[in-house]
């Protein structure tokens, strides 16, 4: 690991400081990927300022909504029964990722910011344009299996790896962040960005630019999350899909639906969620959904599966949340959120 | 041997003709800037700063350089005084000499045998040579292009046995034997208070040593397991503040003023935890690596209280790994304990 200097933060506006005035300083909270990535040589910064003491550490009401601090665990966030009971997509898509030590540790602004599993990402000896721009990409041509099918670009073709960031794309969340020059709200779904050709930047924050909380809107109707994974349990996804529906009486009013693992980030479909307003849910409907979510798919050599995993994958979860299909386990846990059974022992009855 | 120089080397100073640790002279790598790193350890790319530092030089200035491993079959021969570390007045130091195609001393930096040499201040000094135009009598970057690196690597440390190999050495390496170095005992350490196990623990840590590291390598409790090392397998849990958590995904310093618990500190005195009985009661290991993850986990699990029915366990439990698939026995160790039967 290259070594480097550690900061407490004092304050968020010392850590912004900081961090914004030295182009090789990083925050850290939870430090799950952040860690490992700088076990990898992934990461190198030469100061790492710690800012998981800072007092962003509640769950409060805010307008109708529900504010989270930055550093609320992602277990505080999954199991808080206001997010239980009202973002069930939420809560499920916390539990589908990483294990309960993990989840932890991990922080609600850092989950978002959790980097790619391209494994030619990780791999320091591989080129990668997202790691070390100007190199290459060595997944165009190599084993691309868990790559995207969506968005990607001639410089890379990585998927963003957190499950949680699909549900809060679904539920149109706002990042609120503290930045050297003022704060900033920013909606969800424009909060992470496509590779381009700049796929070193994840995200639109700004270096030194702090989270200091993510806002769930008011939303009352149903939500849930799906994934499909290489093995029951603590896997990135293969695809996944999150979906809220907003109902009056028997039709849909309003559909959001977000897929994870086949985009630079979490890919909403407004063709799909189009063609569900103001209808009333059915199989065949969902088909049709599903199959407007991926016509522009552009698969790689050894990812094609996603498209009718992901078609198959988007009609089960929006089955489910409107109660055609019933929910593998009980809404807002992870048996609830994992298409493949629960470690290897439940058969799937759907 | 030759003669000590008699002043420190200044910047600007001609780099007089000597012999390179591979038999080569200086005088031949004349034409094209070279840059000589003392070492006091080992050239080992597994100490991860210096083959960042070397690898981080050639990227930036090579393309095309040869990196003159003037010391990676041969330099264990070397004596901890060498002609060339003392010729140049780092013996027992960390330092790196930029010398140009004319044999100038552009630029140097020397720091303690316990501190590392910053990459930071050698890229910004090397890219500050490189900006200098060529009629200044600065370093091109034409030249520096082709800049082969020649890394002279002198033994300072004491050698632990288990360093040394006895056939290589000479034996004025073995002069001052004293106690071996402790391990990480590198750079820039800080001081750092964990509390482990009820017990305040002092230590003098680097900022990059993960709370496993701390607790195996520094307080040698060996119970808590380093299975993958990257929060893939779960052997390493431990508690903190009383929640599981991966103690190889997290820097020790970041643990100060938390309450951690480790395998060790589970029983109290001769009497297991009723999880560690529980597990012996069902078989519930077979190797036994992952068990101290396991445990913790499970501990962490019965007291979280959201698991009760088989698929919730098995869910709850699939952060830590079992290579022996004694997951079954693990399963029934604790549903033991969470129906209050005591193992016995």
């Amino acid at each position: 690991m290259h070594p480097f200097q550690y900061e407490r933060a004092r304050n968020a506006k010392s850590a912004v400081s900081t961090v914004s005035r030295n182009a090789s300083s990083t925050f850290i909270a939870g430090g799950t990927s952040h860690i490992d990535l700088m076990k990898e040589n992934v990461h190198r910064p030469d100061l790492v300022v710690d800012v998981s003491g800072l007092p962003l550490q509640s769950i409060a009401a805010q307008g109708g909504g529900i504010r989270i601090g930055a550093n609320v665990s992602n277990t505080q966030v999954a199991y808080h029964a206001e997010v239980v009971s009202r973002y069930p997509v939420l809560s499920e898509a916390i539990l589908a990722g990483a294990s309960a030590q993990i989840r932890n540790m991990a922080s609600t602004a850092g989950n978002p910011l959790q980097r790619t599993r391209c494994p030619y990402f990780r791999d320091t000896s591989q080129s990668c344009n997202k790691r070390e721009p100007g190199t290459g990409c060595a997944a165009i041509t190599g084993i691309n299996r868990v790559h995207a099918i969506f968005g990607a670009s001639e410089a890379c073709i990585a998927t963003h790896p957190s499950d949680m960031a699909v549900a809060l794309s679904a539920l149109d969340a706002i990042v609120q962040t503290q930045g050297p020059r003022g704060n900033r709200s920013i909606p969800f779904p424009e909060f992470h960005r496509l590779p381009e050709n700049t796929p070193q930047l994840d995200t639109v924050l700004q270096q030194g630019e702090l989270i200091t909380s993510i806002d769930l809107p008011t939303f009352s109707g149903r939500s849930h999350y799906l994934k499909a994974r290489e093995r029951a349990s603590y896997a990135f996804a293969l695809v996944s899909c999150a979906v809220t529906l907003e109902m009056d009486g028997a039709t849909i009013r309003r559909a959001r639906i977000a897929l994870g693992g086949v985009a630079h980030k979490p890919w909403r479909t407004p063709e799909a969620e189009a063609m569900l307003a103001g209808k009333a849910p059915s199989e065949t409907l969902f088909r049709e959904a599903a199959r407007a979510a991926f016509a522009n798919a552009k698969p790689l050599e050894h990812n094609a599966y996603k498209i009718p995993l992901g078609q198959n994958l988007m009609v089960r979860a929006l089955m489910e949340t409107s109660g055609l299909l019933p929910l593998q386990g009980p809404a807002g846990t992870a048996l609830a959120s994992s298409a493949g059974g629960v470690a290897g022992i439940i058969p799937l009855t759907a | 041997m030759s003669a000590l120089l008699s002043a420190p080397l200044q910047i600007g100073d001609v780099i007089a003709d000597c012999s390179l640790p591979d038999g080569s002279r200086l005088s031949q790598l004349r034409g094209r800037p070279v840059i000589l790193a003392f070492a006091p350890e080992a050239w080992n790319p597994a100490h991860t700063y210096q083959s960042e530092l070397f690898a981080q030089i050639l990227k930036d200035f090579d393309e095309g350089a040869t990196f003159i491993e003037a010391c990676t079959d041969d330099w264990h021969n070397f004596d901890t005084e060498s002609d060339l570390a003392a010729r140049f007045g780092v013996s027992g130091k960390r330092a790196l000499f930029l010398i140009d195609e004319v044999g100038i001393l552009r630029w140097k930096i020397e720091v303690g045998s316990n501190e590392i040499i910053s990459l930071g201040e050698v890229i910004t000094a090397l890219e500050t040579l490189k900006a200098k135009p060529q009629n200044a009598g600065g370093i091109s970057r034409r030249a520096f292009l082709s800049a082969s690196l020649a890394a002279a690597a002198v033994l300072s440390l004491p050698l632990s046995s288990a360093q040394a190999d006895p056939q290589m050495l000479k034996p004025a390496v073995a002069r001052e034997q004293t106690a071996p170095p402790a391990p990480y005992e590198t750079a820039g350490t800080i001081p750092v208070t964990l509390r482990v196990n009820g017990q305040p623990r002092k230590l003098q840590l680097e900022p990059r040593v993960a709370l496993l590291d701390a607790l195996r390598e520094y307080l040698h409790l060996m119970g808590t397991k380093k299975g993958c090392d990257h929060g893939q397998c779960g052997a390493c849990t431990v508690h903190v503040n009383g929640e599981r958590q991966l103690s190889c995904l997290t820097l020790a310093v970041m643990n100060q003023g938390k309450e951690i618990t480790t395998i060790e500190g589970l029983a109290s005195g001769e009497n297991l935890h009723p999880v560690q009985a529980a597990f012996i009661k069902n078989d519930a290991f077979q190797c036994g690596y992952c068990t101290p993850g396991q445990i913790m986990s499970a501990v962490a699990l019965i007291k979280e209280g959201r698991a009760r029915t088989d698929a919730e366990i098995r869910e709850a439990m699939s952060g830590n790994l079992c290579r022996c698939a004694a997951y079954p026995n693990i399963i029934a160790a604790i549903k033991e304990v969470q129906g209050g039967v005591r193992a016995v």
